[in-house]
């Protein structure tokens, strides 16, 4: 189709040399993440996802400044929102004609979280235009391919092999061949065990390209431990002074992490008993069998944890769940894990608007905040915030405001030892706000600046959106792959 | 009399169109009633192009006229400069006009329209081209 050319290349030298790279979302800003590469006319998409800060076409990756139809294959990376949430609509509503990949365990959780995340995108106030429809969840969930961790899958001339990325339940990170260069993209990924997950992967092959998260910059997160004691600290204190605690999260994720951390703590401290702690969502009651068929696929912790107590750790002992709010008595101290994570709509949102006003409560903030969003606003404790019902009216904040991260994102330290390992001469970083990226960038360039101008030289690159990022390989020799 | 242009995002399947009334609409009114009728948003976040859908050639001059059952392709683009959307001018449409087309008064701006239900008979005039 002659439409689709819009823009057209007219450098002299021999384009076929170039893998290219495009983030069509997820390019200095976290959110929609989506990246193209494309080598020697092989094209694989990376993840397709939505902006959580906004709705409708707008919350879409810039799909308008790519041609969809000439991309053999779309691998996700995992269920949340910010990656898999556009894939229904690429598969529906564009020229898109590939093959979709993800893990067993995404797409088993993608189907329930997606058909969610459709009913709240209709009912929800300034969103009436829904980018795809339940039926057209339905018909494109079939065409798509689930894979297992570690085995390697062949489609015209490129491979690629999923391994895991820790960060949530069926995440991946995928190593891409195309054309002898290898990739590897890391997606959301952490390098910390936690109560659930398996820690995310060294591949055993090195690649000549990284394309990395940057979420958390050159910051620092503070020791395990030391959190949980700082957040059950912090909920104890707001129940013996008669508070409620309310911990957005995001429905799934590290959502199970928190609660298997509360239910322990309930489990192990008696004078706990009769403060409930709630848990309000019905999606993670639906997703509840997914956990429990995949818990061969977590850590060797909860696995023996479920072997020797021959039950289901995710089938909680102290937390009860919470269908909706009408249901709810809101009679005294309570702990309250609510979704969406970033106070955007829904329950949180609805509990924040009741809670705030009164300075006994607290709210935790446990994930990572986009920018945009209340929680990333409410973080800089503002006296008042504007009512989720509209029409200019404003809630009094004097709740209790902290940020005790849970995210299962690397902070620096973790992500640069990380890319040691995986030791690539090329890193393109994605999924970071712009300062955050610039910053990391800036840090492995003065790490690696005595290989400047040798042969063993890093490049790094941090693209925004639509920018494209040539890297040449001219020597790589063609035939051995086509003999391949 | 009702008119139509067709316009297809350039990553979409199908084509979608815009009913006005007259026998033409300018460039700048097209790109308002595309961002208003997908809810784009408030344009700070992309840049919106509109090209000829035969020639493939960029509609650059907001106050040019198309005539009525045009094919456009429509693209929403990253904006050169982050957080700073051209296309915020369309859908504020604050920015004051440049010349009068066809004969509209400027009071018939589409939030005074009082909600007619899609009737579209008013224009927006485009504003002096940025630097
Ligand atoms: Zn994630
Ligand atoms: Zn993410």
């Amino acid at each position: 189709m002659s439409v689709k050319k819009i823009a057209v290349d007219s450098e002299s030298f021999d384009e076929s040399d170039y893998l290219e790279f495009i983030a069509l979302g997820g390019g200095s800003e976290v959110g929609r993440s989506c990246h193209v590469i494309s080598y020697k006319g092989k094209t694989v998409m990376l993840d397709a996802g939505v902006h959580p800060a906004m709705n409708g076409m707008a919350a879409l990756p810039f799909y308008d400044d790519y041609d969809l139809s000439s991309i053999d294959i779309l691998l996700i990376s995992h269920f949340h929102l910010d990656h898999a949430a556009s894939l229904p609509y690429v598969m529906t509503r564009t020229d898109f004609k590939g093959r979709v990949f993800m893990t067993h365990p995404t797409k088993a959780i993608y189907r329930w979280l997606l058909s969610d995340y459709v009913r709240v995108s209709a009912i929800s106030a300034n969103d009436a235009s829904s980018l795809y429809t339940d039926a057209d969840l339905s018909s494109s969930f079939e065409r798509i391919e689930a894979i297992d961790y570690h085995s390697t899958t062949e489609v015209d001339g490129i491979k690629f092999t999923a391994y895991h990325a820790g960060h949530v339940l069926g995440a991946a990170m995928y190593f891409v061949e195309i054309g002898g260069i290898k990739v590897l993209f890391t997606g959301d990924y952490s390098r910390e065990e936690d109560r659930h997950l398996n820690v995310a992967e060294v591949p055993p092959q090195r690649p000549d390209i990284l394309i990395t998260e940057s979420t958390y910059g050159t910051s620092t997160h503070q020791p395990r431990q030391e959190k949980e004691a700082r957040l059950l600290n912090l909920i104890t204190k707001t129940i013996l002074n008669g508070g409620r605690c309310l911990l957005p999260v995001f429905s799934l994720g590290n959502a199970q992490e928190l609660l298997l951390v509360l239910d322990e703590y309930w489990q192990n401290n008696s004078n706990l008993d009769g403060i409930p702690v709630f848990y309000a969502s019905s999606l993670a009651r639906k997703c509840l069998a997914v956990y429990q068929t995949y818990i061969n696929m977590m850590n060797d912790s909860i696995r023996k944890k479920f072997r020797d107590d021959r039950s289901n750790p995710f089938q909680f002992k102290h937390i009860r769940s919470l269908k909706n709010l009408e249901r709810f008595d809101d009679l005294g101290p309570c702990v309250m894990v609510a979704s969406p994570g970033m106070l955007q709509n829904g329950v949180s949102r609805e509990l924040l608007e009741r809670w705030a006003p009164d300075a006994k409560n607290t709210l935790i903030i446990t994930g990572y905040s986009v920018e945009g969003t209340l929680a990333k606003q409410i973080l800089n404790e503002p006296s008042e915030f504007p009512s989720i019902t509209g029409g200019g009216i404003k809630v009094p904040r004097r709740i209790y405001v902290e940020e005790i991260s849970f995210a299962a994102h690397v902070d620096f330290k973790q992500n640069s030892e990380f890319i040691d390992l995986v030791n690539a001469s090329n890193i393109i970083l994605v999924h970071g706000e712009q300062k955050n990226m610039g910053r990391l960038k800036a840090a492995l360039l003065g790490k690696y600046k005595d290989l400047r101008d040798t042969a063993d030289e890093i490049k790094i690159f941090d693209p925004r959106n639509s920018e494209e990022v040539r890297l040449p390989f001219r020597g790589v020799k063609v035939a051995k792959v086509m003999g391949s | 009399m009702s008119s139509s242009i067709y316009y297809q995002f350039r990553s979409q399947r199908e084509p979608l169109r815009i009913n006005f009334d007259g026998t033409g609409i300018s460039i700048f009114d097209l790109k308002r009633e595309i961002i208003l009728a997908n809810k784009l948003g408030d344009g700070t976040d992309f840049d919106l192009s509109v090209y000829n859908a035969d020639t493939n050639d960029e509609y650059e001059d907001d106050a040019e006229i198309l005539p009525r059952s045009s094919s456009v392709i429509v693209r929403r683009k990253a904006p050169s400069k982050q957080g700073h959307g051209t296309a915020a001018r369309y859908a504020s449409a604050k920015a004051p006009p440049m010349s009068v087309v066809s004969g509209n008064s400027l009071s018939g701006r589409r939030a005074a329209d009082g909600g007619g239900g899609g009737g579209y008979n008013k224009r927006v005039l485009p504003p002096q081209p940025t630097v």
